[in-house]
């Protein structure tokens, strides 16, 4: 195996991180609240927890401080800022990915082991070398 | 003081109420329109139509280096990130949030949030200090329950009862601060003798509460 890796929210980003990191061998970790939510991931051999991960409870369960990275993509900023802060400050996770919408928020999420990623910033620079800035 | 009241309907209408007075310049913004028009008609005050969790909103609010930022909303989550963002951002002095889920209380006080209310939480404490007391203690728990304040009546058939403070080895055990005497509050020291009808205010941890309490109401042989 290559790590613990806890893949927190499977919208479309979350499962397919989730199903690139089972087949690169990594020992995988979903929580969502949806028990549905991977649904369209073939062979995922990884853990499934059907959970609300801001209850601190679930992540201890799961074996968050044991974890080498936490990817945090659920569809909700601040519950995506909410739980990088406890995966940080309470778990002391040593990379984390978290997913913000509005790239305004990146801000409150500035820790060394943090980085966010945030699809409007990604869209923007792609345009900017497309038209040659 | 400036105050800022963020989200929240009936709470935020009684803080307002009870800090809309001389001296305190209150900002309240809300993110639901009705909400909004309910507390601008009832107090006859401003009111700002924005999500509180957005830094821009909050500074065109006039919220940055605000007194007290008060967190209303029904969601912890949001009441977290509108925290987050008035002190971290808008270098807000103190933040308080409202929690729904008891479990929150201590995780938003870890994480930052200066102090944190849930009403079943302090229902439950409410409730555990009035059935683990009888009647002639009051208490108020401070700190997350760490702390407790205990008002102890005195009477003649106790056996602390006409003992000094400082035969009763309370050392590490409890402080007590002020003894009600005939419409008198004495500060007392270790000479001083309690007397029958007294009431003693005295500070204590919470772990060692049942140790003073067993002490005080232990009646003479």
């Amino acid at each position: 195996m290559n790590g613990n890796v806890i893949i927190i929210g499977a919208g479309r980003v979350g499962s397919s991180i989730a199903s690139l990191l089972n087949e690169k061998n990594y020992s995988v970790t979903v929580i969502d609240k949806n028990k549905d939510a991977l649904m369209d991931v073939d062979d995922f051999s990884g853990y499934f927890e059907v959970a609300d991960a801001s209850d601190v409870e679930v992540l201890q369960r799961v074996g968050t401080d044991a974890a080498d990275a936490v990817v945090i993509s659920t569809e909700d900023d601040d519950t995506n800022i909410f739980l990088t802060d406890i995966c940080h400050f309470m778990f002391g996770v040593p990379r984390i990915f978290v997913r913000l919408a509005d790239s305004r928020k990146e801000k409150l999420c500035r820790y060394p082991s943090v980085r966010a990623i945030c699809p409007f910033l990604l869209s923007l620079d792609e345009f900017r070398r497309e038209f040659g800035e | 003081m400036r105050i800022v009241i963020a989200d929240g309907l009936h709470e935020a209408d009684y803080l307002i109420g009870l800090f809309n007075t001389k001296g305190n310049s209150l900002i309240v913004i809300n993110r639901d329109e009705q909400a909004c028009r309910y507390l601008s008609e009832r107090n006859n005050i401003p009111v700002i139509h924005r999500s509180p969790v957005r830094e821009g909103n909050l500074l065109a609010a006039g919220a940055k280096d605000a007194d007290l930022f008060i967190a209303l909303s029904q969601s912890d989550v949001r009441n977290y990130v509108a925290c987050k963002t008035a002190k971290q951002l808008l270098k807000v002095k103190r933040c308080i949030a409202t929690v729904v889920n008891p479990k929150n209380v201590s995780l938003l006080k870890k994480l930052g949030v200066d102090a944190v209310f849930c009403a079943t939480h302090l229902l439950g404490e409410q409730i555990h200090t009035s059935a683990s007391l009888d009647s002639f203690i009051n208490s108020l728990s401070l700190e997350d329950n760490k702390i407790q304040i205990l008002e102890l009546r005195i009477k003649e058939t106790h056996e602390v009862c006409g003992k000094a403070l400082e035969q009763l080895n309370l050392s590490g055990l409890a402080s007590v601060s002020c003894i009600y005497r005939q419409d008198h509050g004495i500060i007392p020291n270790g000479k001083t003798v309690l007397q029958d009808d007294d009431k003693v205010l005295l500070v204590t941890t919470t772990e060692s509460r049942e140790r003073v309490t067993a002490l005080f109401r232990r009646k003479r042989a």
